[in-house]
């Protein structure tokens, strides 16, 4: 690929156009905040219900105000994330446009995700931020606002990509398998399980909770819920988080290249 | 259109299985990936339940077999939606796309025909799952069975079964009205996994929401009363059958008033 084909100008264009998009269905986001909001009662409801009945006001060494930031603003994480990119690869690939794709002067992987790019930004706005300050305000201001916002920032923005990345890798495999279902329910049962979204990992028993630390997936979203709710770490701690977090960015970002690159030769297109 | 008895329904709803059956073997990997991927669903969904639970030994009252008894209840009640409603999910892409006028012109009902051509098996593994966790259970708590409850559990689960049914039909009919309403059965689909937890943990207005307005109570919590809590039986737990046939019906006249003002795309 020249150098020139390596500018990124081209690329913000996808996102521009992605903003402009996904703006054109307000009614998706308000629907989801709303969806965030009765999962927000359900869990205060249940967590609470939990808390009163144990003897104890910290278990695992989370609050229970503590446990209800980590668990909503992984669901708001959850719904920044989700692009549908399996979905919308999978059908590219059963329909035949994939070859439309792929032959553009451009990289697929890179391609791929400054495509979605525009959904990023706009749910950023218009489902994360809400959701992060109703949580901020519902909690009394429980959530630390310092350094550590810097971190989390940081932290999103990398759990972002490998999110992707890890998509992308399913993606991948639908060139081999043709089911997209299947293969995207794994994905998101696997990823949402071992990241901590739907239990925080502090309350895993403990062989998981080791094995699921060395994994990329709590990389997404329990490094950056971390920087909110656990006050006690310290900054060489969330250095070696930051640290970790990135090694998976680079290894996740080669691998699933080398991986595409390779499996784009056996790719198969029914007519078109 | 002339009415046409049960029998004749029958009939073709086992004709049109059998072609979907055929169209499926047809794709016979994904079929097989599809069902683990429903088994990890679950496994999943265990995991992160036992994983709460094994911390506290109650929940307000409820021990943990009960809680799972409520669990393994709501996913049975939740398999005929998945089984026999799947083809719900597809519906918008029909109508986007205007091939959903191929439905209008069987001289059967619409509604009845359009979710019968799917039968989406992979629902058999969470039926499995379902049914281990309530026998499980069920043993653990050490509650009796007999033919009479039996016949009482039969009922609760199929009745328990058209509240979800019911909120899928009219998630899914929006799509009438609302062009990519996508996220609306989404928004709808995620109560499935809210209907396991005792209703008593919430306030009265939310109480009120989750039994009337959205009645995910109705797919655990008030049949499970029966068996749970024999001695204190809500009268909406005898109601439950009619307030569930009522919601089934609402749904369905939502859904048809949308196909009936369906006008096509033109092409």
């Amino acid at each position: 690929m020249s150098t020139k084909s390596l500018s990124f100008s081209k690329y913000f264009t996808l996102t521009r156009a992605g903003v402009l998009e996904a703006l054109s269905f307000r009614a998706s986001y308000i629907v989801t905040i709303l969806g965030n909001l009765i999962y927000l009662v359900v869990i205060y409801y249940l967590w609470k219900a939990i808390y009163a009945s144990s003897s104890t006001t910290v278990v695992n060494g989370m609050s229970f105000k503590d446990t209800m930031i980590y668990l909503v603003l992984a669901t708001a994480l959850a719904s920044l994330f989700e692009v549908f990119l399996v979905w919308n690869i999978g059908r590219d690939i059963q329909s035949g446009k994939i070859v439309l794709d792929i032959i553009k002067p451009m990289d697929y992987q890179i391609y791929s995700f400054f495509n979605f790019s525009g959904n990023y930004v706009v749910a950023f706005f218009t489902t994360f931020l809400p959701t992060f300050i109703l949580v901020y305000f519902l909690t009394g201001g429980a959530i630390a606002l310092g350094t550590n916002l810097i971190f989390f920032i940081i932290s999103v923005l990398m759990g972002l990509i490998i999110n992707f990345c890890i998509d992308f890798l399913v993606s991948t495999i639908c060139l081999f398998t043709q089911s997209t279902w299947g293969i995207n329910i794994m994905k998101e049962v696997i990823v949402l399980f071992l990241s901590g979204a739907t239990v925080p990992l502090a309350f895993f028993p403990e062989p998981l909770k080791t094995i699921v630390g060395f994994l990329p997936f709590q990389a997404i979203y329990n490094t950056p819920l971390l920087f909110l709710v656990d006050e006690s770490l310290s900054t060489s701690k969330c250095i070696e988080m930051l640290l970790f977090q990135l090694f998976w960015v680079f290894f996740l970002f080669f691998a699933t290249r080398l991986f595409w690159k390779k499996s784009l030769k056996i790719l198969t297109v029914n007519g078109g | 259109m002339n009415k046409k008895g049960f029998k004749y329904y029958l009939k073709i709803y086992f004709k049109i299985q059998i072609q979907d059956i055929k169209s499926k073997m047809s794709y016979r990997a994904d079929f097989f990936i599809s069902l683990i991927g429903m088994l990890f669903t679950n496994i999943s969904g265990f995991l992160a339940f036992w994983i709460t639970f094994q911390n506290f030994p109650s929940v307000m009252g409820w021990s943990y077999y009960e809680m799972l008894f409520l669990y393994g209840f709501s996913l049975l009640a939740l398999t005929p939606v998945q089984l026999f409603f799947d083809n719900n999910w597809s519906l918008r892409i029909h109508v986007y796309s205007g091939d959903f006028i191929k439905y209008c012109f069987r001289p059967i009902n619409l509604f009845f025909y359009f979710i019968s051509e799917v039968f989406d098996i992979k629902g058999i593994a969470q039926l499995f799952f379902g049914l281990l966790m309530l026998i499980y259970s069920w043993n653990k708590i050490g509650l009796d069975m007999s033919v009479f409850i039996f016949f009482k559990l039969i009922i609760a689960l199929v009745t328990a079964s058209l509240f979800m049914i019911a909120l899928m039909n009219a998630a899914a009919a929006t799509c009438f009205w609302i062009v990519k309403s996508g996220y609306i059965m989404i928004f709808a689909n995620r109560f499935k996994d809210y209907a396991k937890f005792p209703i008593s943990i919430y306030n009265p207005i939310f109480r009120f929401i989750f039994t009337f307005i959205i009645p995910i109570a109705f797919i655990a919590y008030y049949p499970s009363l029966i068996f749970l809590r024999p001695n204190a039986i809500p009268l909406l737990t005898y109601l439950s059958p009619i307030i569930g046939i009522l919601f089934f019906y609402i749904s369905y006249k939502i859904w048809m008033k949308g196909a009936l003002s369906y006008a096509g795309t033109g092409s």
